[in-house]
Formats: structure tokens, C-alpha cells, sequence
């Protein structure tokens, strides 16, 4: 139903005003539902080749290059598989990431490093840790859990609901509460922004561009800005693909030192 | 031309005092837009070599100037109360501004990497965000124990003290900041210690101390001057008038400074200080010779007309001469005494033209009973110390023990002259507090638990130019052969931030290109270039490379065998500790890896925790240039400049790999560069200030002897001074380095009053003995009051608590001391013995 109206408006936007008026009534808990739906869940499985650039403070760029996989277990928003394989730069060429997202409790995660042939099961002590060095987090490219937070509508204006999530548990995390601007068309997640103590500023994740790939809107282009070091990342995704049909068998230790080419290889046009 | 000015000044006094009245205050109104500046990184000008080099490391590493700020605990740190209130002050520190938050370094901020069960690696916060039990307090330790980055930086290895490495915006802020820290720290409960240190913090307060003492020391000196003028004249109204000389002199010459737009540095706080024994010198002599001609019943007009004509002479040439020592420091390259010395030489000058200007005005509008009451006093021998009993020590001593007297000299200045080998040239901005100031506390306590609070940086760098020819070669020969590689090329940008960015550039564009391509050989081109980016970009990481490493680490280990460098932190650290914990935690595999593919995928794993950017304070995103983090227990410039000794030394023995240079930076490095440059400025302004004064003494005596002569008490007292500093162990440092100009100014002011004087009435007696006894009356009180006055006149600045101003008080008192025995011992006595040589050039002379 819910995938159903998302695809009315995108297709459509005739329906714009009979939205607009419905959008009225709509509570906080389904925007966010609806958002980190639209960011984190679109079709059972997906596929993005990512570029990742970072560049900090005094303008030096890094670059690292890998494919995605991910496939949604259950019906319903939940938990996750993720496998990423690393191409560039060459010489982190084969490393592999298995992620286990768990919304109950902490993921497993794997590591694979093809130079020393070593798999390791990582143990984070959460998710706010640097995404391979850049200045995403784990927890952005996976997802957040909506548990985790009190959401609270803090305004809604012409084109966005604009939403305030403060954590339940506040020792588990860096920011004081954050702030998101979801689209009232879209649902599309399309800024974010983390305060510290003091109502400072410091984090920001803007979508910057967006296509409708396989009837979904997905965002193309993403950039988290460190406003404590002046640095940056840019994140683009290509050669997206949802429903490929992925079996269970691909999120296996095994796929970490064997990929599982026939999914990781681009689709063709 | 003096006799205009003075019968102006006479015969108009009140125009002569409203007119300096005004311009003064005028001046001195500029005093306002004061800008102090302490940073001792300005005694380089900003586009020396060196300093460049260091801001430059700065910015390519992400490196901030760093206040430490050290928590001690006797019973140890490991239990909940000492680390939750290290988490609290961490944090709390991280809220104040100025302070660069992200980068604030302790056990609070950085990630633990441990083994949790076989095959699993756990990334986690070292000291966990919740409440903490002592169980918690002895698992951290166990857990800091392993990691050797850590150990003896951010906590002691005897388990009794932890650091928070405070990064700062800029290092002005230092102790505003320290300050706040400060507070912060004394509403923690529990029985911890903390103390505030390192060189910013250090050279930040002793700013703020010193803008203090100009507001107490300098006036402090006047007001002893003033005192100790009375005692000898007695009379308040005749003595304000040096002090209003000096006064004037002092804040015209920093209202100039300051109006023209300078800092006021640690030297230029100094001026008042400097000038304002000279300022009063010249009065003295005034003051003086007017108190012994002025008799009851004489008309005041003539006295004055008769001393300044007497003392004109003099009074011009030791302005001349001290102006020109100071004058000197302008060809010392460091900026800020530059602008010292020609301040300071603007500042006698202008006392000069007060003196013979203001005074006579001055003493023209006195009532004429205070003056007849004056010179009734004088007549009845009121001074309180009477200065008769030296001066007839002095006489008999250069006149019937001349050549006993000689001999002495010869001995001291043997002396002396072993003193000046024994010297150390060593300076450190944190010993110019006393020992019980809280920053020499701090850096104490902090230095015993720690592998040093003071840092340098040694950077290793790739030269990666040939790399970058032979890739462009290539590149180039790739698109001779296919036109759609031309195309690829043309569309590159013009230029690139570096090799590094070009080659990510190529791979980037050729693999889009090879996405659109459809040609089998636009295909098979595109795949040599992004071969071709590729293999570039993976041998360019130079320091990926176990060999760059092995170096890196090697080095590190012969400096920590030098005894000097507490500890050094460098990327291969990090990579073995790394490498170490995914292959499961044993000691054997602290090792580097086997190959770059191995390291870059050990950095990979280290990226995925809490603090991915502290790998750039030790290797650039390029892997071409590596910082090597030393920690040095002491700030001594030449423990610093052992350091640099031990380091050539190894490249001696152990080549640098090819295209590898290497540079320094770090605020204790820079310190040993400006010192250097001080010694050798210094040492070059001395010897040209030198042959510049004996060429004045020359000219204004039109006598080579007489130029000899004058510049005898100043050789020996500065050859006496710097001889007793050597033996004393006192170290050379920047305010030792400067009192040589002053030993310079001061010591031939009383030799050119005495020989001026000695020659005149010479010329007037022909005899020698009567000459002498003449000179120990007039002239010889005139020098010795000087003397006495200075000497004592800057004792109160014992008091500051800052070491400079210590070392510029007692060596006032000894220049003055020396230079007057030495111009009332040595210099008659050698007239004694070559009275004819001299005597009969100078009778000829006079009468031609």
C-alpha cells in the first residue's frame, strides 16, 4: 500500500493536492517510517556501484570504488544483508564487508582483507564509526533504527516535513538530536543535520541528486559534510538496480573471499 | 647652534616645558592601540625558511599548537573517579571555544582495539560512555597497556598520570584557555591533581605577566631612580627633572612604536626599562656638575649656560655612540629586536634633546629659593652618602698602584676570557618563569610521568617527480595511439593539486570510458591507461612500503637510544599495532607488514573506527610524506638541538632513501632556529657595533689613542660579564643576548665623560697628578652617582616573577658596576702610566 502511493506521486503528481490535504493529517511515526523506508528499504534487494570521494580540509581528495549488494530479510522494515566489495584504489582491491544489520541488536559485521587472507568478525561498539575513513558512518549507509530516537514534527513547510529525532539513550551516540528534511512528495530523506551540545552544528548529509531507477526514487548523489574539519565526502551511486531476485546464499562468509560475480557484475542496460 | 638652543631654552622655559607637554601626551595617546605579541615563532620573519616549513607541516598533517593539560593521581588514575573525571574534563574541554574539539586528544576520545574471541577485532570507545566501576578502571589499564601509541602519551606507564592534549585555534587564546581549563578542573571532586602545560601556554602567560611588569617593574625603576636622585641631591623639584626626561622619552618612544603600527614583543616591552637609565644618565651629569659649579648668589642663567657647555660635548658624543650600539641591532635578522634596537636609539636621541633642551628650561623656572637652597645644601656637603671615600680608593689605586692595578685587570680579563668558553648558548621559553610558578610546576611534574610535554616533528618526503615524468610519458605514448585516449588527455584539467590527485583523476576517467566505449580498440586503450593509473597509483605510496617504513622505524629506534627524545609516534606505530590485532593480538606480529597491499588494507581496517582522521598527523593521503611525533622531556633549546644532532648523525651512517628529503617543524624546533639566529645576529650587531663605535670615538676625539682608550672599559666589561656568565652557568640566553648591546651603550657613556673631561682639564693644568685629582671631584661624583643610581635604580625588578626581567636587573647593576670601576681604575691608571704618549699627542694637538 504504502510502496503504492509512493509510486502514484512519483509517476503522477496529479494527486498533488489530494496529497497535500492528506499530508495534513499524517503523524510524525509515519513520515519517519515512510522516510527511512524511501532511504533504506526500496524493493526486496538492490545494487549500487559507489565512488566514494573525500576530500578534506585543505582540498586533498582520497577515492575508493565499490559495488553493494543488499537484500531486505522479512516483510516488513527490518533486518538487513549488505555485502560490499571494495575495487579501488587497487591496493585495498577484494576487501569485503558482510554486514548483518540487526534492529534488535548489534549487527555482525565481517571484514575480509585478500592481502593477509584474513577474515575478521568486527565488533564495533556502535555504529557511529567512520564508513572506511570517509565521513559517513556506518550507520548512514545502513540505516538508523526509528526505535532509537523520539521523532517530533517540528515543521512542515511548503515542500518538507521537517523532523527532530533526539536520542533515547543519549550516551550512545556523539550528536545531541538531528534534525531531517524529508520531502512531502518523495519521502526522499533530503537533508540532514546534527547538533551537538549547544545547539552547534556540526554534521551535515545533503541528497544532492536523485533518479527514478526501477520506479523507485533514489538518491545519486550524496555528501556528508564534517563541519568540525572542514572536509567532506561525496558519495555517487550508479549502475543501480532493485529486485534482482538475490538469494540468501550471497551474504555468506564464503562470498567474502569468493564474490558472488554473477551479482556484483553490472547489469546490463 | 647649542648655544641658540640652549639660550632659547632659557629665555623661554615656559614655551620650552608646554611644547614638550603637548607633544608628549600627543604620542603617548597612541600607547592606546597597544597590540602585544609573545609568540616567539615571530622572532623569525614569516617568510624565513624555516618557519614556513613548520606552518606548512602544520597544515599538511592537520596540526595544532597543543596546551597539555595532565591529570596525577599518587594512588593511581585507574579507578572510576580519576577516569570519569578525565571523560568529564575531556569533554568539558572539548565545549570551550578556541579549543579545535575533534582533535582533543585522551583516553576519553580514542578508540581501544582488542581481541574479543578468536577471529573477532573490537573497535570501541577506550573508556566506555557510561558510569564506570573500578572493574571497568582496571580493564582500561590492561587494555592502554597493549597499545604502545598510547603508553607514556596520553597516560604514564607507572599508571599515576594521564594527559589531555588540548588543540588550539591559534596561539593566542593559550591562556585565556588555560585559564578556563583551569576553572574546570577545580570543581572536579576527588584527590586528582592537574597541572597546565606547554609551550604555547608558556609563551601565552608570560605575555600577559609581562604586559603586568611594564605596569609595575618599569615604574617601580623609575620611582627607585627618583628615590636614590634624592638622596644625592635632596631637592624634589631639581630631580623631577630627569624623571620627567625619562618619562617623556619612554612614552613618546612607544607611543611612536606603537603608533607606527608594531607589536609590542617581549623585547619591545623591555624599551622603558632601557631607556630610561639612559634618559637619566645625561641629567645627572647635568644635575650633578650644576650642583658643584652653582654657588649661593650666582645668577642660575650663567650656571646653566656654563654646565651644558661643559657637558655638551660629552652628552653628544655617548648619545652618538649608544645610539649607534643599539642602532646595530637592526642587522640581527630577527624582526622584533630589530625594531628594539631602533627604538631604543631613537629613545637616546630623543633623551639627548630633552636633556639639553628640557632641563635647562626646566631649571630656569625653578623659583630661585629652591635653587639657593640647593646650592646652600650642596655647599654644606648634605648628601646623604658620601661617594668621596671610593672615589679616593679609586685615586690612590690609579695613580700611586697604576701598574698594579693594570695587572689586575690583565688577570680578570684572562679570566674572563676562559669564562666565555665555558658559555651555553640554551634558552626555553618555560624557564622564563621562576621555578615555583605554576607552568614550571606543571612541566616538572608532567615531564617525570610523561615521555615529554614538548614536541618536534621530523618529516620524511617523497620526491615523486620522476614517478610523475616517466607516468606522463607513458600516458602521452598511449594517446600517439589512439585518438580517443587524445581526447581523454585533453579533457584532464590544466593542473593538479599533486601526482596523486592526477593519477586518481586518470583512473576515475578511464574507467568511465571505458564504460561508454563500444570500439574494441578504444577499449583495449582506455584499459592501458587505467592499467597504467592504476599500477602509478599503487607504487606511489611510497611510504605504504615496508622498506619506507623499516626506515621510518629504525630511525625512531636509534633516537630513543639518544636519551634526549622521550618517545616517538610515527605511521609505522600505528600500522604494527594494527597489524598486530587482526592477526589475533600476539607480541610477535608487532611487526610491519610484508608488503604496501598489506598496509594499505591494515590503515583500511584502522578507518573504520571512531577516529579515521588521526592517521593524517602522521602520513599524508598520498603516503609520500610521513611526520615522525616526537615527545621531549624538556624544552631545552640544546636538547632540541641534540636531537637535530642525533638525527644527522644517523643520515650520516644511514642514507636517506633515494628522493627522500627530510624537514623539521614543531614549536621547540623553532625555537632552537631563532636562537641561532639571535647568537649569530647578536654576535655579528656586537663586533659592527663595536668597529662602528671606536670609528665614532675616533672622529669625535680626533685621536686614534683617545678612541682606543674609550673603548677599553667597554671591552673589559663586556669581556667581564659574558666571562662571569660562562662561569657561572648561567645560560646564554635572549635577554643575555641583548645586554650586550647595553653593556656596549652604557660602559663607553662614563669612559667618554671621563677622557672628554680628563683631556679638557689636562689641557687647562699640564700636570697629570693634578689633572687626576681634579677628575675624582666633579666627573668622578658625576659617574660614580650614575653608577650607583642605575645599578640600584633596577634592582626592583628582582622582584618580577619573570626570569628575563631578573637577568635584565642584575645585569644592569653589574654593567653599571663594572663599567664605572673599570672607567675609574683602569682608564686613569693606564693615563698614569702612559700619561707622556698620550698627554703630549693631546698638547700638541691643542696647540695647533
Amino acid at each position: 500500500m504504502r510502496n503504492l502511493i509512493n509510486k502514484t506521486i512519483i509517476s503522477g503528481g496529479l494527486a498533488l493536492l489530494a496529497f497535500h490535504a492528506y499530508a495534513q493529517d499524517i503523524s510524525v511515526d509515519d513520515i519517519v517510517k515512510k522516510a527511512n523506508h524511501v532511504a533504506f528499504y526500496q524493493g526486496n534487494d538492490g545494487r549500487a556501484e559507489n565512488r566514494m570521494k573525500f576530500v578534506d580540509s585543505s582540498g586533498r581528495e582520497q577515492m575508493r570504488q565499490f559495488t553493494i549488494l543488499r537484500k531486505d530479510v522479512g516483510e516488513t522494515d527490518g533486518d538487513q544483508l549488505f555485502f560490499v566489495l571494495f575495487e579501488r584504489p587497487t591496493d585495498v582491491n577484494g576487501t569485503a564487508f558482510l554486514v548483518k544489520k540487526h534492529i534488535n541488536k548489534d549487527d555482525d559485521r565481517w571484514l575480509y582483507l585478500p592481502s593477509l587472507d584474513l577474515v575478521k568478525r568486527i565488533s564495533a561498539g556502535d555504529k557511529r564509526t567512520s564508513f572506511v575513513g570517509s565521513d559517513f558512518f556506518y550507520e548512514d549507509v545502513s540505516g538508523r533504527a526509528l526505535t532509537e530516537d523520539t521523532h517530533v514534527l517540528v515543521e512542515t513547510t511548503d515542500t518538507h516535513y521537517v523532523v527532530d529525532n533526539i536520542p533515547k539513550d543519549p550516551a550512545s551516540v556523539e550528536f545531541k538530536h538531528f534534525k531531517v528534511w524529508i520531502n512531502k512528495q518523495t519521502f526522499l530523506p533530503e537533508k540532514t543535520e546534527y547538533y551537538k551540545d549547544g545547539e552547534k552544528l556540526y554534521r551535515t548529509i545533503e541528497a544532492l541528486k536523485h533518479e527514478v531507477v526501477d520506479g523507485f526514487v533514489t538518491v545519486t548523489e550524496m555528501k556528508v559534510s564534517n563541519l568540525e574539519t572542514g572536509g567532506y565526502t561525496i558519495s555517487q551511486m550508479r549502475f543501480i538496480k532493485y529486485d534482482m531476485g538475490t538469494p540468501d546464499s550471497v551474504f555468506s562468509e564464503r562470498s567474502l573471499r569468493t564474490p558472488p560475480q554473477q551479482w556484483l557484475s553490472r547489469p546490463k542496460p | 647652534m647649542k648655544d641658540k638652543i640652549m639660550h632659547f631654552s632659557i629665555e623661554h622655559p615656559k614655551r620650552v616645558l608646554w611644547f614638550t607637554l603637548l607633544i608628549t601626551l600627543l604620542v603617548a595617546s597612541q600607547i592606546a592601540r597597544i597590540h602585544i605579541d609573545t609568540d616567539p615563532e615571530n622572532m623569525l620573519p614569516e617568510e624565513q625558511h624555516d618557519r614556513v616549513v613548520h606552518n606548512q607541516i602544520k597544515e599538511r598533517f592537520q596540526l595544532y599548537d597543543l596546551i597539555v593539560v595532565g591529570m596525577v593521581n599518587e594512588q593511581g588514575i585507574y579507578n572510576s573517579q580519576s577516569l570519569e573525571n578525565l571523560r568529564d574534563i575531556s569533554e568539558q574541554i572539548m565545549q570551550i571555544e578556541g579549543v579545535v574539539a575533534h582533535e582533543l586528544l585522551s583516553l576519553a576520545t580514542v578508540d581501544n582495539i582488542s581481541q574479543e574471541g578468536p577471529g573477532t577485532i573490537r573497535f570501541n570507545w577506550m573508556l566506555p560512555k557510561e558510569e564506570l566501576t573500578d572493574d571497568d578502571a582496571q580493564q582500561v589499564q590492561a587494555n592502554v597497556s597493549r597499545l604502545p601509541m598510547f603508553l607514556d602519551s596520553l597516560v604514564s606507564s607507572d599508571g599515576k598520570a594521564a594527559a589531555v592534549y588540548v588543540p588550539i585555534e591559534s596561539k593566542e587564546l593559550s591562556h585565556e584557555i588555560s585559564q578556563k581549563i583551569q576553572a574546570l578542573t577545580s570543581q572536579l571532586e576527588g584527590s586528582d591533581q592537574y597541572h597546565i602545560t606547554g609551550l604555547p601556554v608558556a609563551e601565552d602567560t608570560f605575555g600577559i605577566e609581562m604586559f603586568k611588569q611594564m605596569a609595575i617593574s618599569a615604574p617601580l625603576a623609575g620611582l627607585a631612580i627618583f628615590l636614590l636622585m634624592w638622596v644625592f641631591f635632596r631637592s624634589f623639584s631639581l630631580i623631577t627633572a630627569p624623571m620627567l626626561v625619562a618619562m617623556s622619552t619612554v612614552l613618546v618612544t612607544m607611543g611612536l612604536l606603537i603608533g607606527a603600527g608594531f607589536t609590542v614583543h617581549i623585547m619591545s616591552s623591555m624599551i622603558p626599562i632601557f631607556l630610561m637609565p639612559i634618559a637619566v644618565v645625561d641629567s645627572i651629569h647635568i644635575l650633578s656638575e650644576f650642583a658643584e659649579i652653582h654657588k649661593p648668589g650666582a645668577r642660575v642663567k650663567d650656571s646653566i649656560r656654563h654646565v651644558v657647555g661643559n657637558l655638551f660635548q660629552p652628552m653628544l658624543f655617548t648619545s652618538i655612540t649608544s645610539a649607534v650600539g643599539f642602532a646595530s641591532l637592526a642587522f640581527t635578522p630577527i624582526p622584533p629586536v630589530q625594531v628594539f634596537g631602533l627604538f631604543v636609539a631613537f629613545g637616546i636621541v630623543l633623551a639627548f634633546l630633552l636633556t639639553i633642551i628640557f632641563i635647562p628650561a626646566y631649571i630656569a623656572v625653578l623659583s630661585p629659593e629652591s635653587i639657593e637652597k640647593l646650592a646652600q645644601k650642596h655647599a654644606g656637603n648634605e648628601s646623604a652618602i658620601d661617594l668621596r671615600g671610593p672615589l679616593n680608593i679609586f685615586h690612590t689605586l690609579s695613580g700611586k698602584y697604576a701598574k698594579p692595578a693594570i695587572s689586575a685587570a690583565l688577570a680578570i680579563s684572562v679570566f674572563s676570557f676562559l669564562g666565555i668558553q665555558h658559555i651555553q648558548i640554551n634558552d626555553n621559553p618555560v624557564r622564563w618563569f621562576k621555578e615555583d610558578h605554576r607552568i614550571r610546576v606543571a612541566d616538572k611534574v608532567l615531564n617525570e610521568h610523561f615521555a615529554g610535554t614538548y614536541d618536534a616533528y621530523l618529516v620524511l618526503k617523497k620526491d615523486s617527480s620522476a614517478q610523475e615524468l616517466s607516468f606522463d610519458e607513458s600516458l602521452h605514448a598511449l594517446a600517439e595511439n589512439n585518438p580517443a585516449v587524445k581526447n581523454l588527455l585533453s579533457a584532464a584539467p590544466e593542473s593538479f593539486r599533486d601526482f596523486s590527485e592526477k593519477i586518481s583523476w586518470y583512473v576515475q576517467a578511464s574507467d568511465d570510458a571505458l564504460f561508454e566505449a563500444t570500439e574494441e580498440a578504444d577499449i583495449e586503450a582506455f584499459e592501458s591507461v587505467l592499467m597504467l593509473a592504476e599500477k602509478a597509483q599503487s607504487s606511489s605510496k611510497y611510504f605504504a612500503s615496508p622498506e619506507a617504513l623499516a626506515y621510518v622505524e629504525n630511525l625512531q629506534a636509534a633516537l630513543q637510544g639518544g636519551g634526549v627524545v622521550g618517545k616517538s609516534n610515527s605511521f609505522a606505530d600505528l600500522v604494527k599495532t594494527v597489524y598486530r590485532e587482526l592477526q589475533g593480538g600476539e607480541q610477535e606480529y608487532y611487526r610491519l607488514p610484508d608488503n604496501a597491499r598489506q598496509t594499505a588494507q591494515t590503515v583500511l581496517s584502522y578507518q573504520s573506527s571512531h577516529r579515521p582522521n588521526d592517521l593524517w598527523h602522521f602520513v599524508t593521503p598520498d603516503y609520500n610524506e610521513v611526520a615522525v611525533w616526537m615527545q621531549l622531556k624538556s624544552g631545552d633549546n640544546k636538547d632540541m638541538a641534540e636531537v637535530i644532532k642525533q638525527v644527522n648523525a644517523y643520515i650520516e651512517s644511514n642514507p636517506l632513501p633515494d628522493e627522500v628529503s627530510l624537514e623539521w617543524g614543531g614549536l621547540t624546533y623553532i625555537n632552537v632556529i631563532w636562537q641561532d639566529a639571535m647568537v649569530n645576529g647578536m654576535l655579528y650587531s656586537l663586533m659592527g657595533a663595536f668597529v662602528m663605535v671606536f670609528a665614532v670615538m675616533v672622529i669625535l676625539f680626533r685621536s686614534v689613542i683617545f678612541g682606543v682608550l674609550a673603548m677599553i672599559p667597554l671591552s673589559f666589561t663586556i669581556a667581564f660579564i659574558y666571562g662571569l656568565i660562562g662561569w657561572i652557568g648561567k645560560d646564554y640566553d635572549m635577554p643575555v643576548a641583548v645586554l650586550s648591546s647595553l653593556t656596549l651603550g652604557l660602559s663607553v657613556d662614563f669612559a667618554i665623560h671621563f677622557l672628554d673631561r680628563a683631556r679638557t682639564i689636562q689641557s687647562e693644568t699640564g700636570d697629570w697628578k693634578q689633572t687626576l685629582s681634579l677628575m675624582f671631584d666633579e666627573p668622578g661624583i658625576a659617574i660614580l652617582r650614575n653608577a650607583v643610581v642605575i645599578s640600584i635604580g633596577f634592582l626592583p625588578l628582582l622582584a618580577a616573577p619573570l626570569v628575563p626581567y631578573n637577568t635584565v636587573g642584575i645585569f644592569l647593576a653589574s654593567i653599571m658596576a663594572a663599567s664605572c670601576v673599570v672607567t675609574l681604575i683602569l682608564l686613569p691608571a693606564i693615563l698614569t702610566v702612559l700619561q707622556n704618549l698620550i698627554f703630549k699627542n693631546q698638547t700638541l694637538k691643542e696647540t695647533v
